[in-house]
């Protein structure tokens, strides 16, 4: 997750290890690549050996990079997917929240992509554990 | 916010510093979202990891911060910066009894660490009782680590618990641990290291069947992967696979499994992609699937583009599997609706759909043909390289010219390696399967070379030059025009400065070599002088510094034959090639004799030995010169058998013989060579060595040292002959000076 200055929200990886210095270069291209399509054309695009699907909302950039076999439109809509359960889990989600509880993110993103598959899109049953974690006393 | 309310409220009571080290945090993202530039972010992570460093180091160590410091690490680490001092705290962090603080510090784990990393090992007996744990929220966490951190040498240790987990009471973390076992099957995939013997699909085939749909879901995710390593012990499932999708696409899961009013999208299309991999080929398990295929089908639409995205799953199904009329035209209607829609996204897996079904049926293609001309010109990237790769398919004799001009107009502009690589395959594959006649191909070849010489491979390079040596005559003679007419314009634009074409790229190395060998195998053909030939291969090298011998030595054997075929050495090439080195001046002759001249000489052998070969066989008489280097000789080919005699060097047998009775040593082999002098290299000496006879032997200490030191400068580089003699005669000098040998010798010893 990036914002529209290119300043990196989140970033979580599945495939390969990459050491930070490699993170940092490879978000480094896919930012900049990103930020400068246009709204006329395609939400994915090639890079290296994987496909970039991305979607914008207000000022945060969502990226996923798959590989060639994935169907990209579900893709993107998982992305949607995604944003909607962070609505539902923060309320009105903006990215103030993401900053400020990235953790919660992380947690929320665990439950429904696990070794680069997505498993769950259902929001009651990603959103109970998150629950109650937050109902636990600190 | 009420937590975080309560949270202030809390810990107000705990003290004035509670605000101030509450609000570090959001201090560190207000300031790094605020500054101006990358080097003034970088002093404030450092500063913050300065800081992190010291408290974490601290023994008073306030652990109810854990969680706070694990993030603010994990903060630092995304934007770059190295934070591997803080990994074994996190290590500790992860067994302590708040959650809160476990569940980041696992979460900082698997951000910082991979299961190749060392300090997994430390973590292992927390993470197997964390499995154990009566919180589910303990468990799944455990598991997700593990997903992430379990290496193959750990797999064993953890497999039983993870097994145990299976059958958890709650759902959440049955679907972990499918997921877990999935991840420890991609570690071992043909099941011969540590996962031997182990039935993984057994418990796959189990959490399909259960009851609540995410372990199923997720059961998916596993059983997919498995098939599509290998489909045929699981076409058992294709019934339940088919019953599944049914009752998914007729809204038969809780309502909370939809998503904008279709159901379970996600799952119905991970269904249709293992669909696709049980059908393949196989014609009676896609008529199982065929009702199937056309119900889900026919129950999504395209309002949402989530029915968009099942649409495109169900027809890239259809075309993986044994083709089915009716399902392929239903496929087809639903194409024509993508590339008519005017989103770029439904337009791009419009064509990346018709790619799919133009192998089957080349008809459609051709219906869509002016849709996909529009794509072809489109402005994005995206759009125009799916296209191309739709025409690459649809390639055949009658439209290749046309196709292949557009995809070299894409990769004289494309920037991106990745994609030139792939341009580059494809042009040559389809050259080679296509092309309308040699002379065609030549040059199209010759095009890819100069536009992408780099990704192309040698043995491309040879299959060329293969070709162009069948050929006849007439193509000989244009193919060097067209080499002559290529480094014309490098050379033109090089010493000419700015010219209304601008300054051209460099040739590639590959299609040097190319050039270079057509030019010398029939650079006699050329229509202009052989003088004016000999002097644009010259021009090579000067408009390459940076040649490679192999490039030099190509245009040595290129000189040896163009001399051979233009005259011998009467000819002008031949005399221009055997100037004496001493003649200044800067005709071309005596650059060429000058170039041969530094190739005899240089360190590198080939060159040393195709120059000298150069200049032996120009010096030959004619008819043998004639015998060795025959014009058009290059389609000749030999037969193994041919090669091998040849190999063998059966002339030079009864010179061997002579010098043998002679009382010559025989020919060691490299391996009877290496034995002999491993037997001496290997191990420790354990003898002494012999004493050296020229130390003049002095009193006390000062003799074991001098004595040894020389011994050892001896002994020593025994392996290196010229600096072991030198050491040896320079400590056979100095005998006569006693003081001097110990000296020389302290010397050596420091070198």
């Amino acid at each position: 997750m990036v914002n529209k200055q290119g300043q990196t929200r989140l970033a979580k990886y599945f495939a390969e290890f990459l050491t930070t210095d490699e993170r940092r270069a490879l978000e480094g291209e896919v930012v900049r690549k990103c930020l400068s399509r246009t709204d006329k054309q395609c939400s994915f695009y090639e890079h290296r050996q994987y496909k970039i699907v991305y979607r914008r909302y207000a000022s945060l950039f969502f990226m996923i990079g798959v590989d060639d076999d994935e169907n990209e439109l579900a893709v993107l809509e998982f992305i949607h997917c995604f944003v909607e359960v962070l609505d539902k889990h923060f309320g009105q989600v903006c990215e103030l929240d993401i900053m400020n509880e990235p953790e919660m993110v992380h947690y929320i993103l665990d439950e429904m992509l696990l070794n680069g598959q997505i498993v769950d899109t259902n929001k009651a049953n990603i959103l109970e554990p998150v629950q109650l974690l937050e109902q636990v006393t600190t | 916010m009420a937590s975080l309310r309560e949270k202030i409220a809390q810990g107000l009571k705990t003290g004035p510093k509670f605000l101030k080290e509450f609000r570090e945090f959001d201090n560190l993202v207000k300031a790094i979202g605020e500054c101006k530039s990358k080097a003034e972010e970088d002093r404030i992570i450092t500063q913050e990891l300065e800081l992190l460093k010291q408290r974490l180091s601290d023994p008073k160590l306030d652990r109810s911060r854990g969680k706070e410091y694990m993030i603010r690490l994990i903060y630092c680490e995304m934007l770059g910066h190295d934070a591997s001092f803080s990994y074994v705290k996190a290590l500790q962090f992860a067994s302590d009894p708040n959650i809160h603080t476990k569940k980041a510090a696992y979460l900082a784990l698997t951000q910082f660490l991979d299961c190749n990393n060392q300090l997994v090992l430390l973590l292992v007996n927390t993470l197997l009782s964390d499995m154990k744990s009566d919180n589910y929220l303990i468990v799944c966490t455990a598991l997700v680590a593990t997903t992430k951190l379990i290496g193959a040498d750990l797999v064993n240790a953890v497999y039983p618990v993870v097994v145990e987990r299976l059958r958890h009471p709650k759902e959440h973390v049955r679907k972990k641990a499918v997921l877990a076992l999935h991840w420890f099957a991609s570690l071992d995939p043909r099941r011969d290291g540590p996962l031997a013997g182990v039935e993984l699909d057994k418990h796959f085939r189990t959490m399909l069947c259960d009851k609540d749909p995410s372990v199923m879901s997720a059961a998916l995710c596993a059983l997919h992967d498995c098939i599509k390593a290998d489909p045929r012990p699981y076409k058992n499932l294709i019934p339940s696979f088919t019953s599944i999708l049914k009752q998914v696409s007729e809204h038969r899961l809780p309502k909370s499994y939809d998503y904008h009013r279709f159901p379970a999208p996600f799952i119905q299309i991970k269904l249709l992609k293992i669909l696709a991999a049980l059908g393949a080929g196989d014609r009676a398990s896609s008529e199982n699937m065929a009702a199937v295929l056309h119900q889900a089908l026919r129950r999504a639409n395209t309002s949402h583009t989530i029915g968009s995205a099942i649409i495109y799953e169900c027809v890239r199904t259809i075309t993986t599997i044994y083709p089915n009329p009716a399902l392929l035209a239903a496929a087809a209607e639903s194409i024509s609706a993508f590339l008519r829609s005017p989103s770029h996204n439904l337009r791009y897996v419009g064509i990346d759909a018709l790619a799919g079904i133009t192998a089957l049926n080349p008809a459609a293609a051709a219906e869509h043909q002016v849709a996909v001309l529009d794509c072809l010109e489109d402005p994005d990237d995206t759009l125009k390289l799916k296209t191309l790769e739709l025409l690459y398919k649809m390639t055949k004799a009658n439209n290749i010219q046309v196709i292949v001009d557009k995809m070299m107009g894409y990769l004289a502009t494309c920037p991106d390696e990745h994609i030139r690589r792939d341009i580059v395959r494809k042009v040559s594959d389809l050259a080679e399967r296509y092309a309308p006649s040699p002379s065609w191909f030549v040059s199209t070849i010759s095009e890819v070379f100069r536009l992408g010489g780099e990704h192309v491979d040698d043995g491309a390079a040879h299959r060329l030059t293969a070709l162009i040596a069948e050929q006849d005559a007439e193509l000989h003679g244009s193919a060097v025009e067209a080499y002559l007419a290529l480094l014309d314009g490098e050379g033109g634009a090089g010493a000419g400065g700015q010219q209304a074409g601008g300054p051209r790229k460099k040739l590639p190395e590959t299609i040097l070599l190319v050039i270079c060998w057509v030019l010398g195998e029939y650079g006699h053909l050329a229509r202009r002088p052989p003088a004016a030939v000999l002097s644009r291969l010259l021009g090579v090298l000067t408009a390459h510094k940076s040649a490679t011998d192999r490039v030099r030595a190509t245009l040595l054997s290129a000189l040896t034959k163009l001399a051979a075929h233009t005259g011998g050495a009467a000819g002008p090439v031949g005399t221009a090639l055997l100037q004496p080195h001493s003649s200044g001046g800067s005709s071309p002759g005596s650059d060429a004799a000058a170039f041969v001249h530094a190739c005899a000489n240089s360190q590198n052998l080939d060159l040393q030995q195709r120059a000298h070969e150069l200049q032996a066989l120009l010096g030959c008489p004619p008819s043998l010169l004639a015998a060795a280097l025959p014009a058009d000789a290059a389609r000749q080919s030999f037969s193994a058998a041919e090669l091998a005699e040849v190999a063998a060097l059966p002339f030079l047998d009864s010179m061997v013989e002579r010098a043998l009775a002679a009382g010559a040593a025989p020919y060691l082999t490299p391996e009877a060579r290496g034995k002999a002098t491993e037997l001496q290299a290997k191990g420790l000496r354990f003898e002494a060595y012999e004493p050296a006879p020229f130390a003049v032997p002095l009193s006390g200490a000062s003799t074991s040292y001098g004595t040894a030191a020389a011994a050892d400068a001896r002994s020593g580089p025994s392996s290196s002959g010229p600096s072991g003699s030198a050491a040896s005669t320079y400590s056979s000098a100095a005998p006569a000076e006693p003081q001097l040998v110990l000296k020389g010798a302290g010397g050596r010893r420091s070198l």
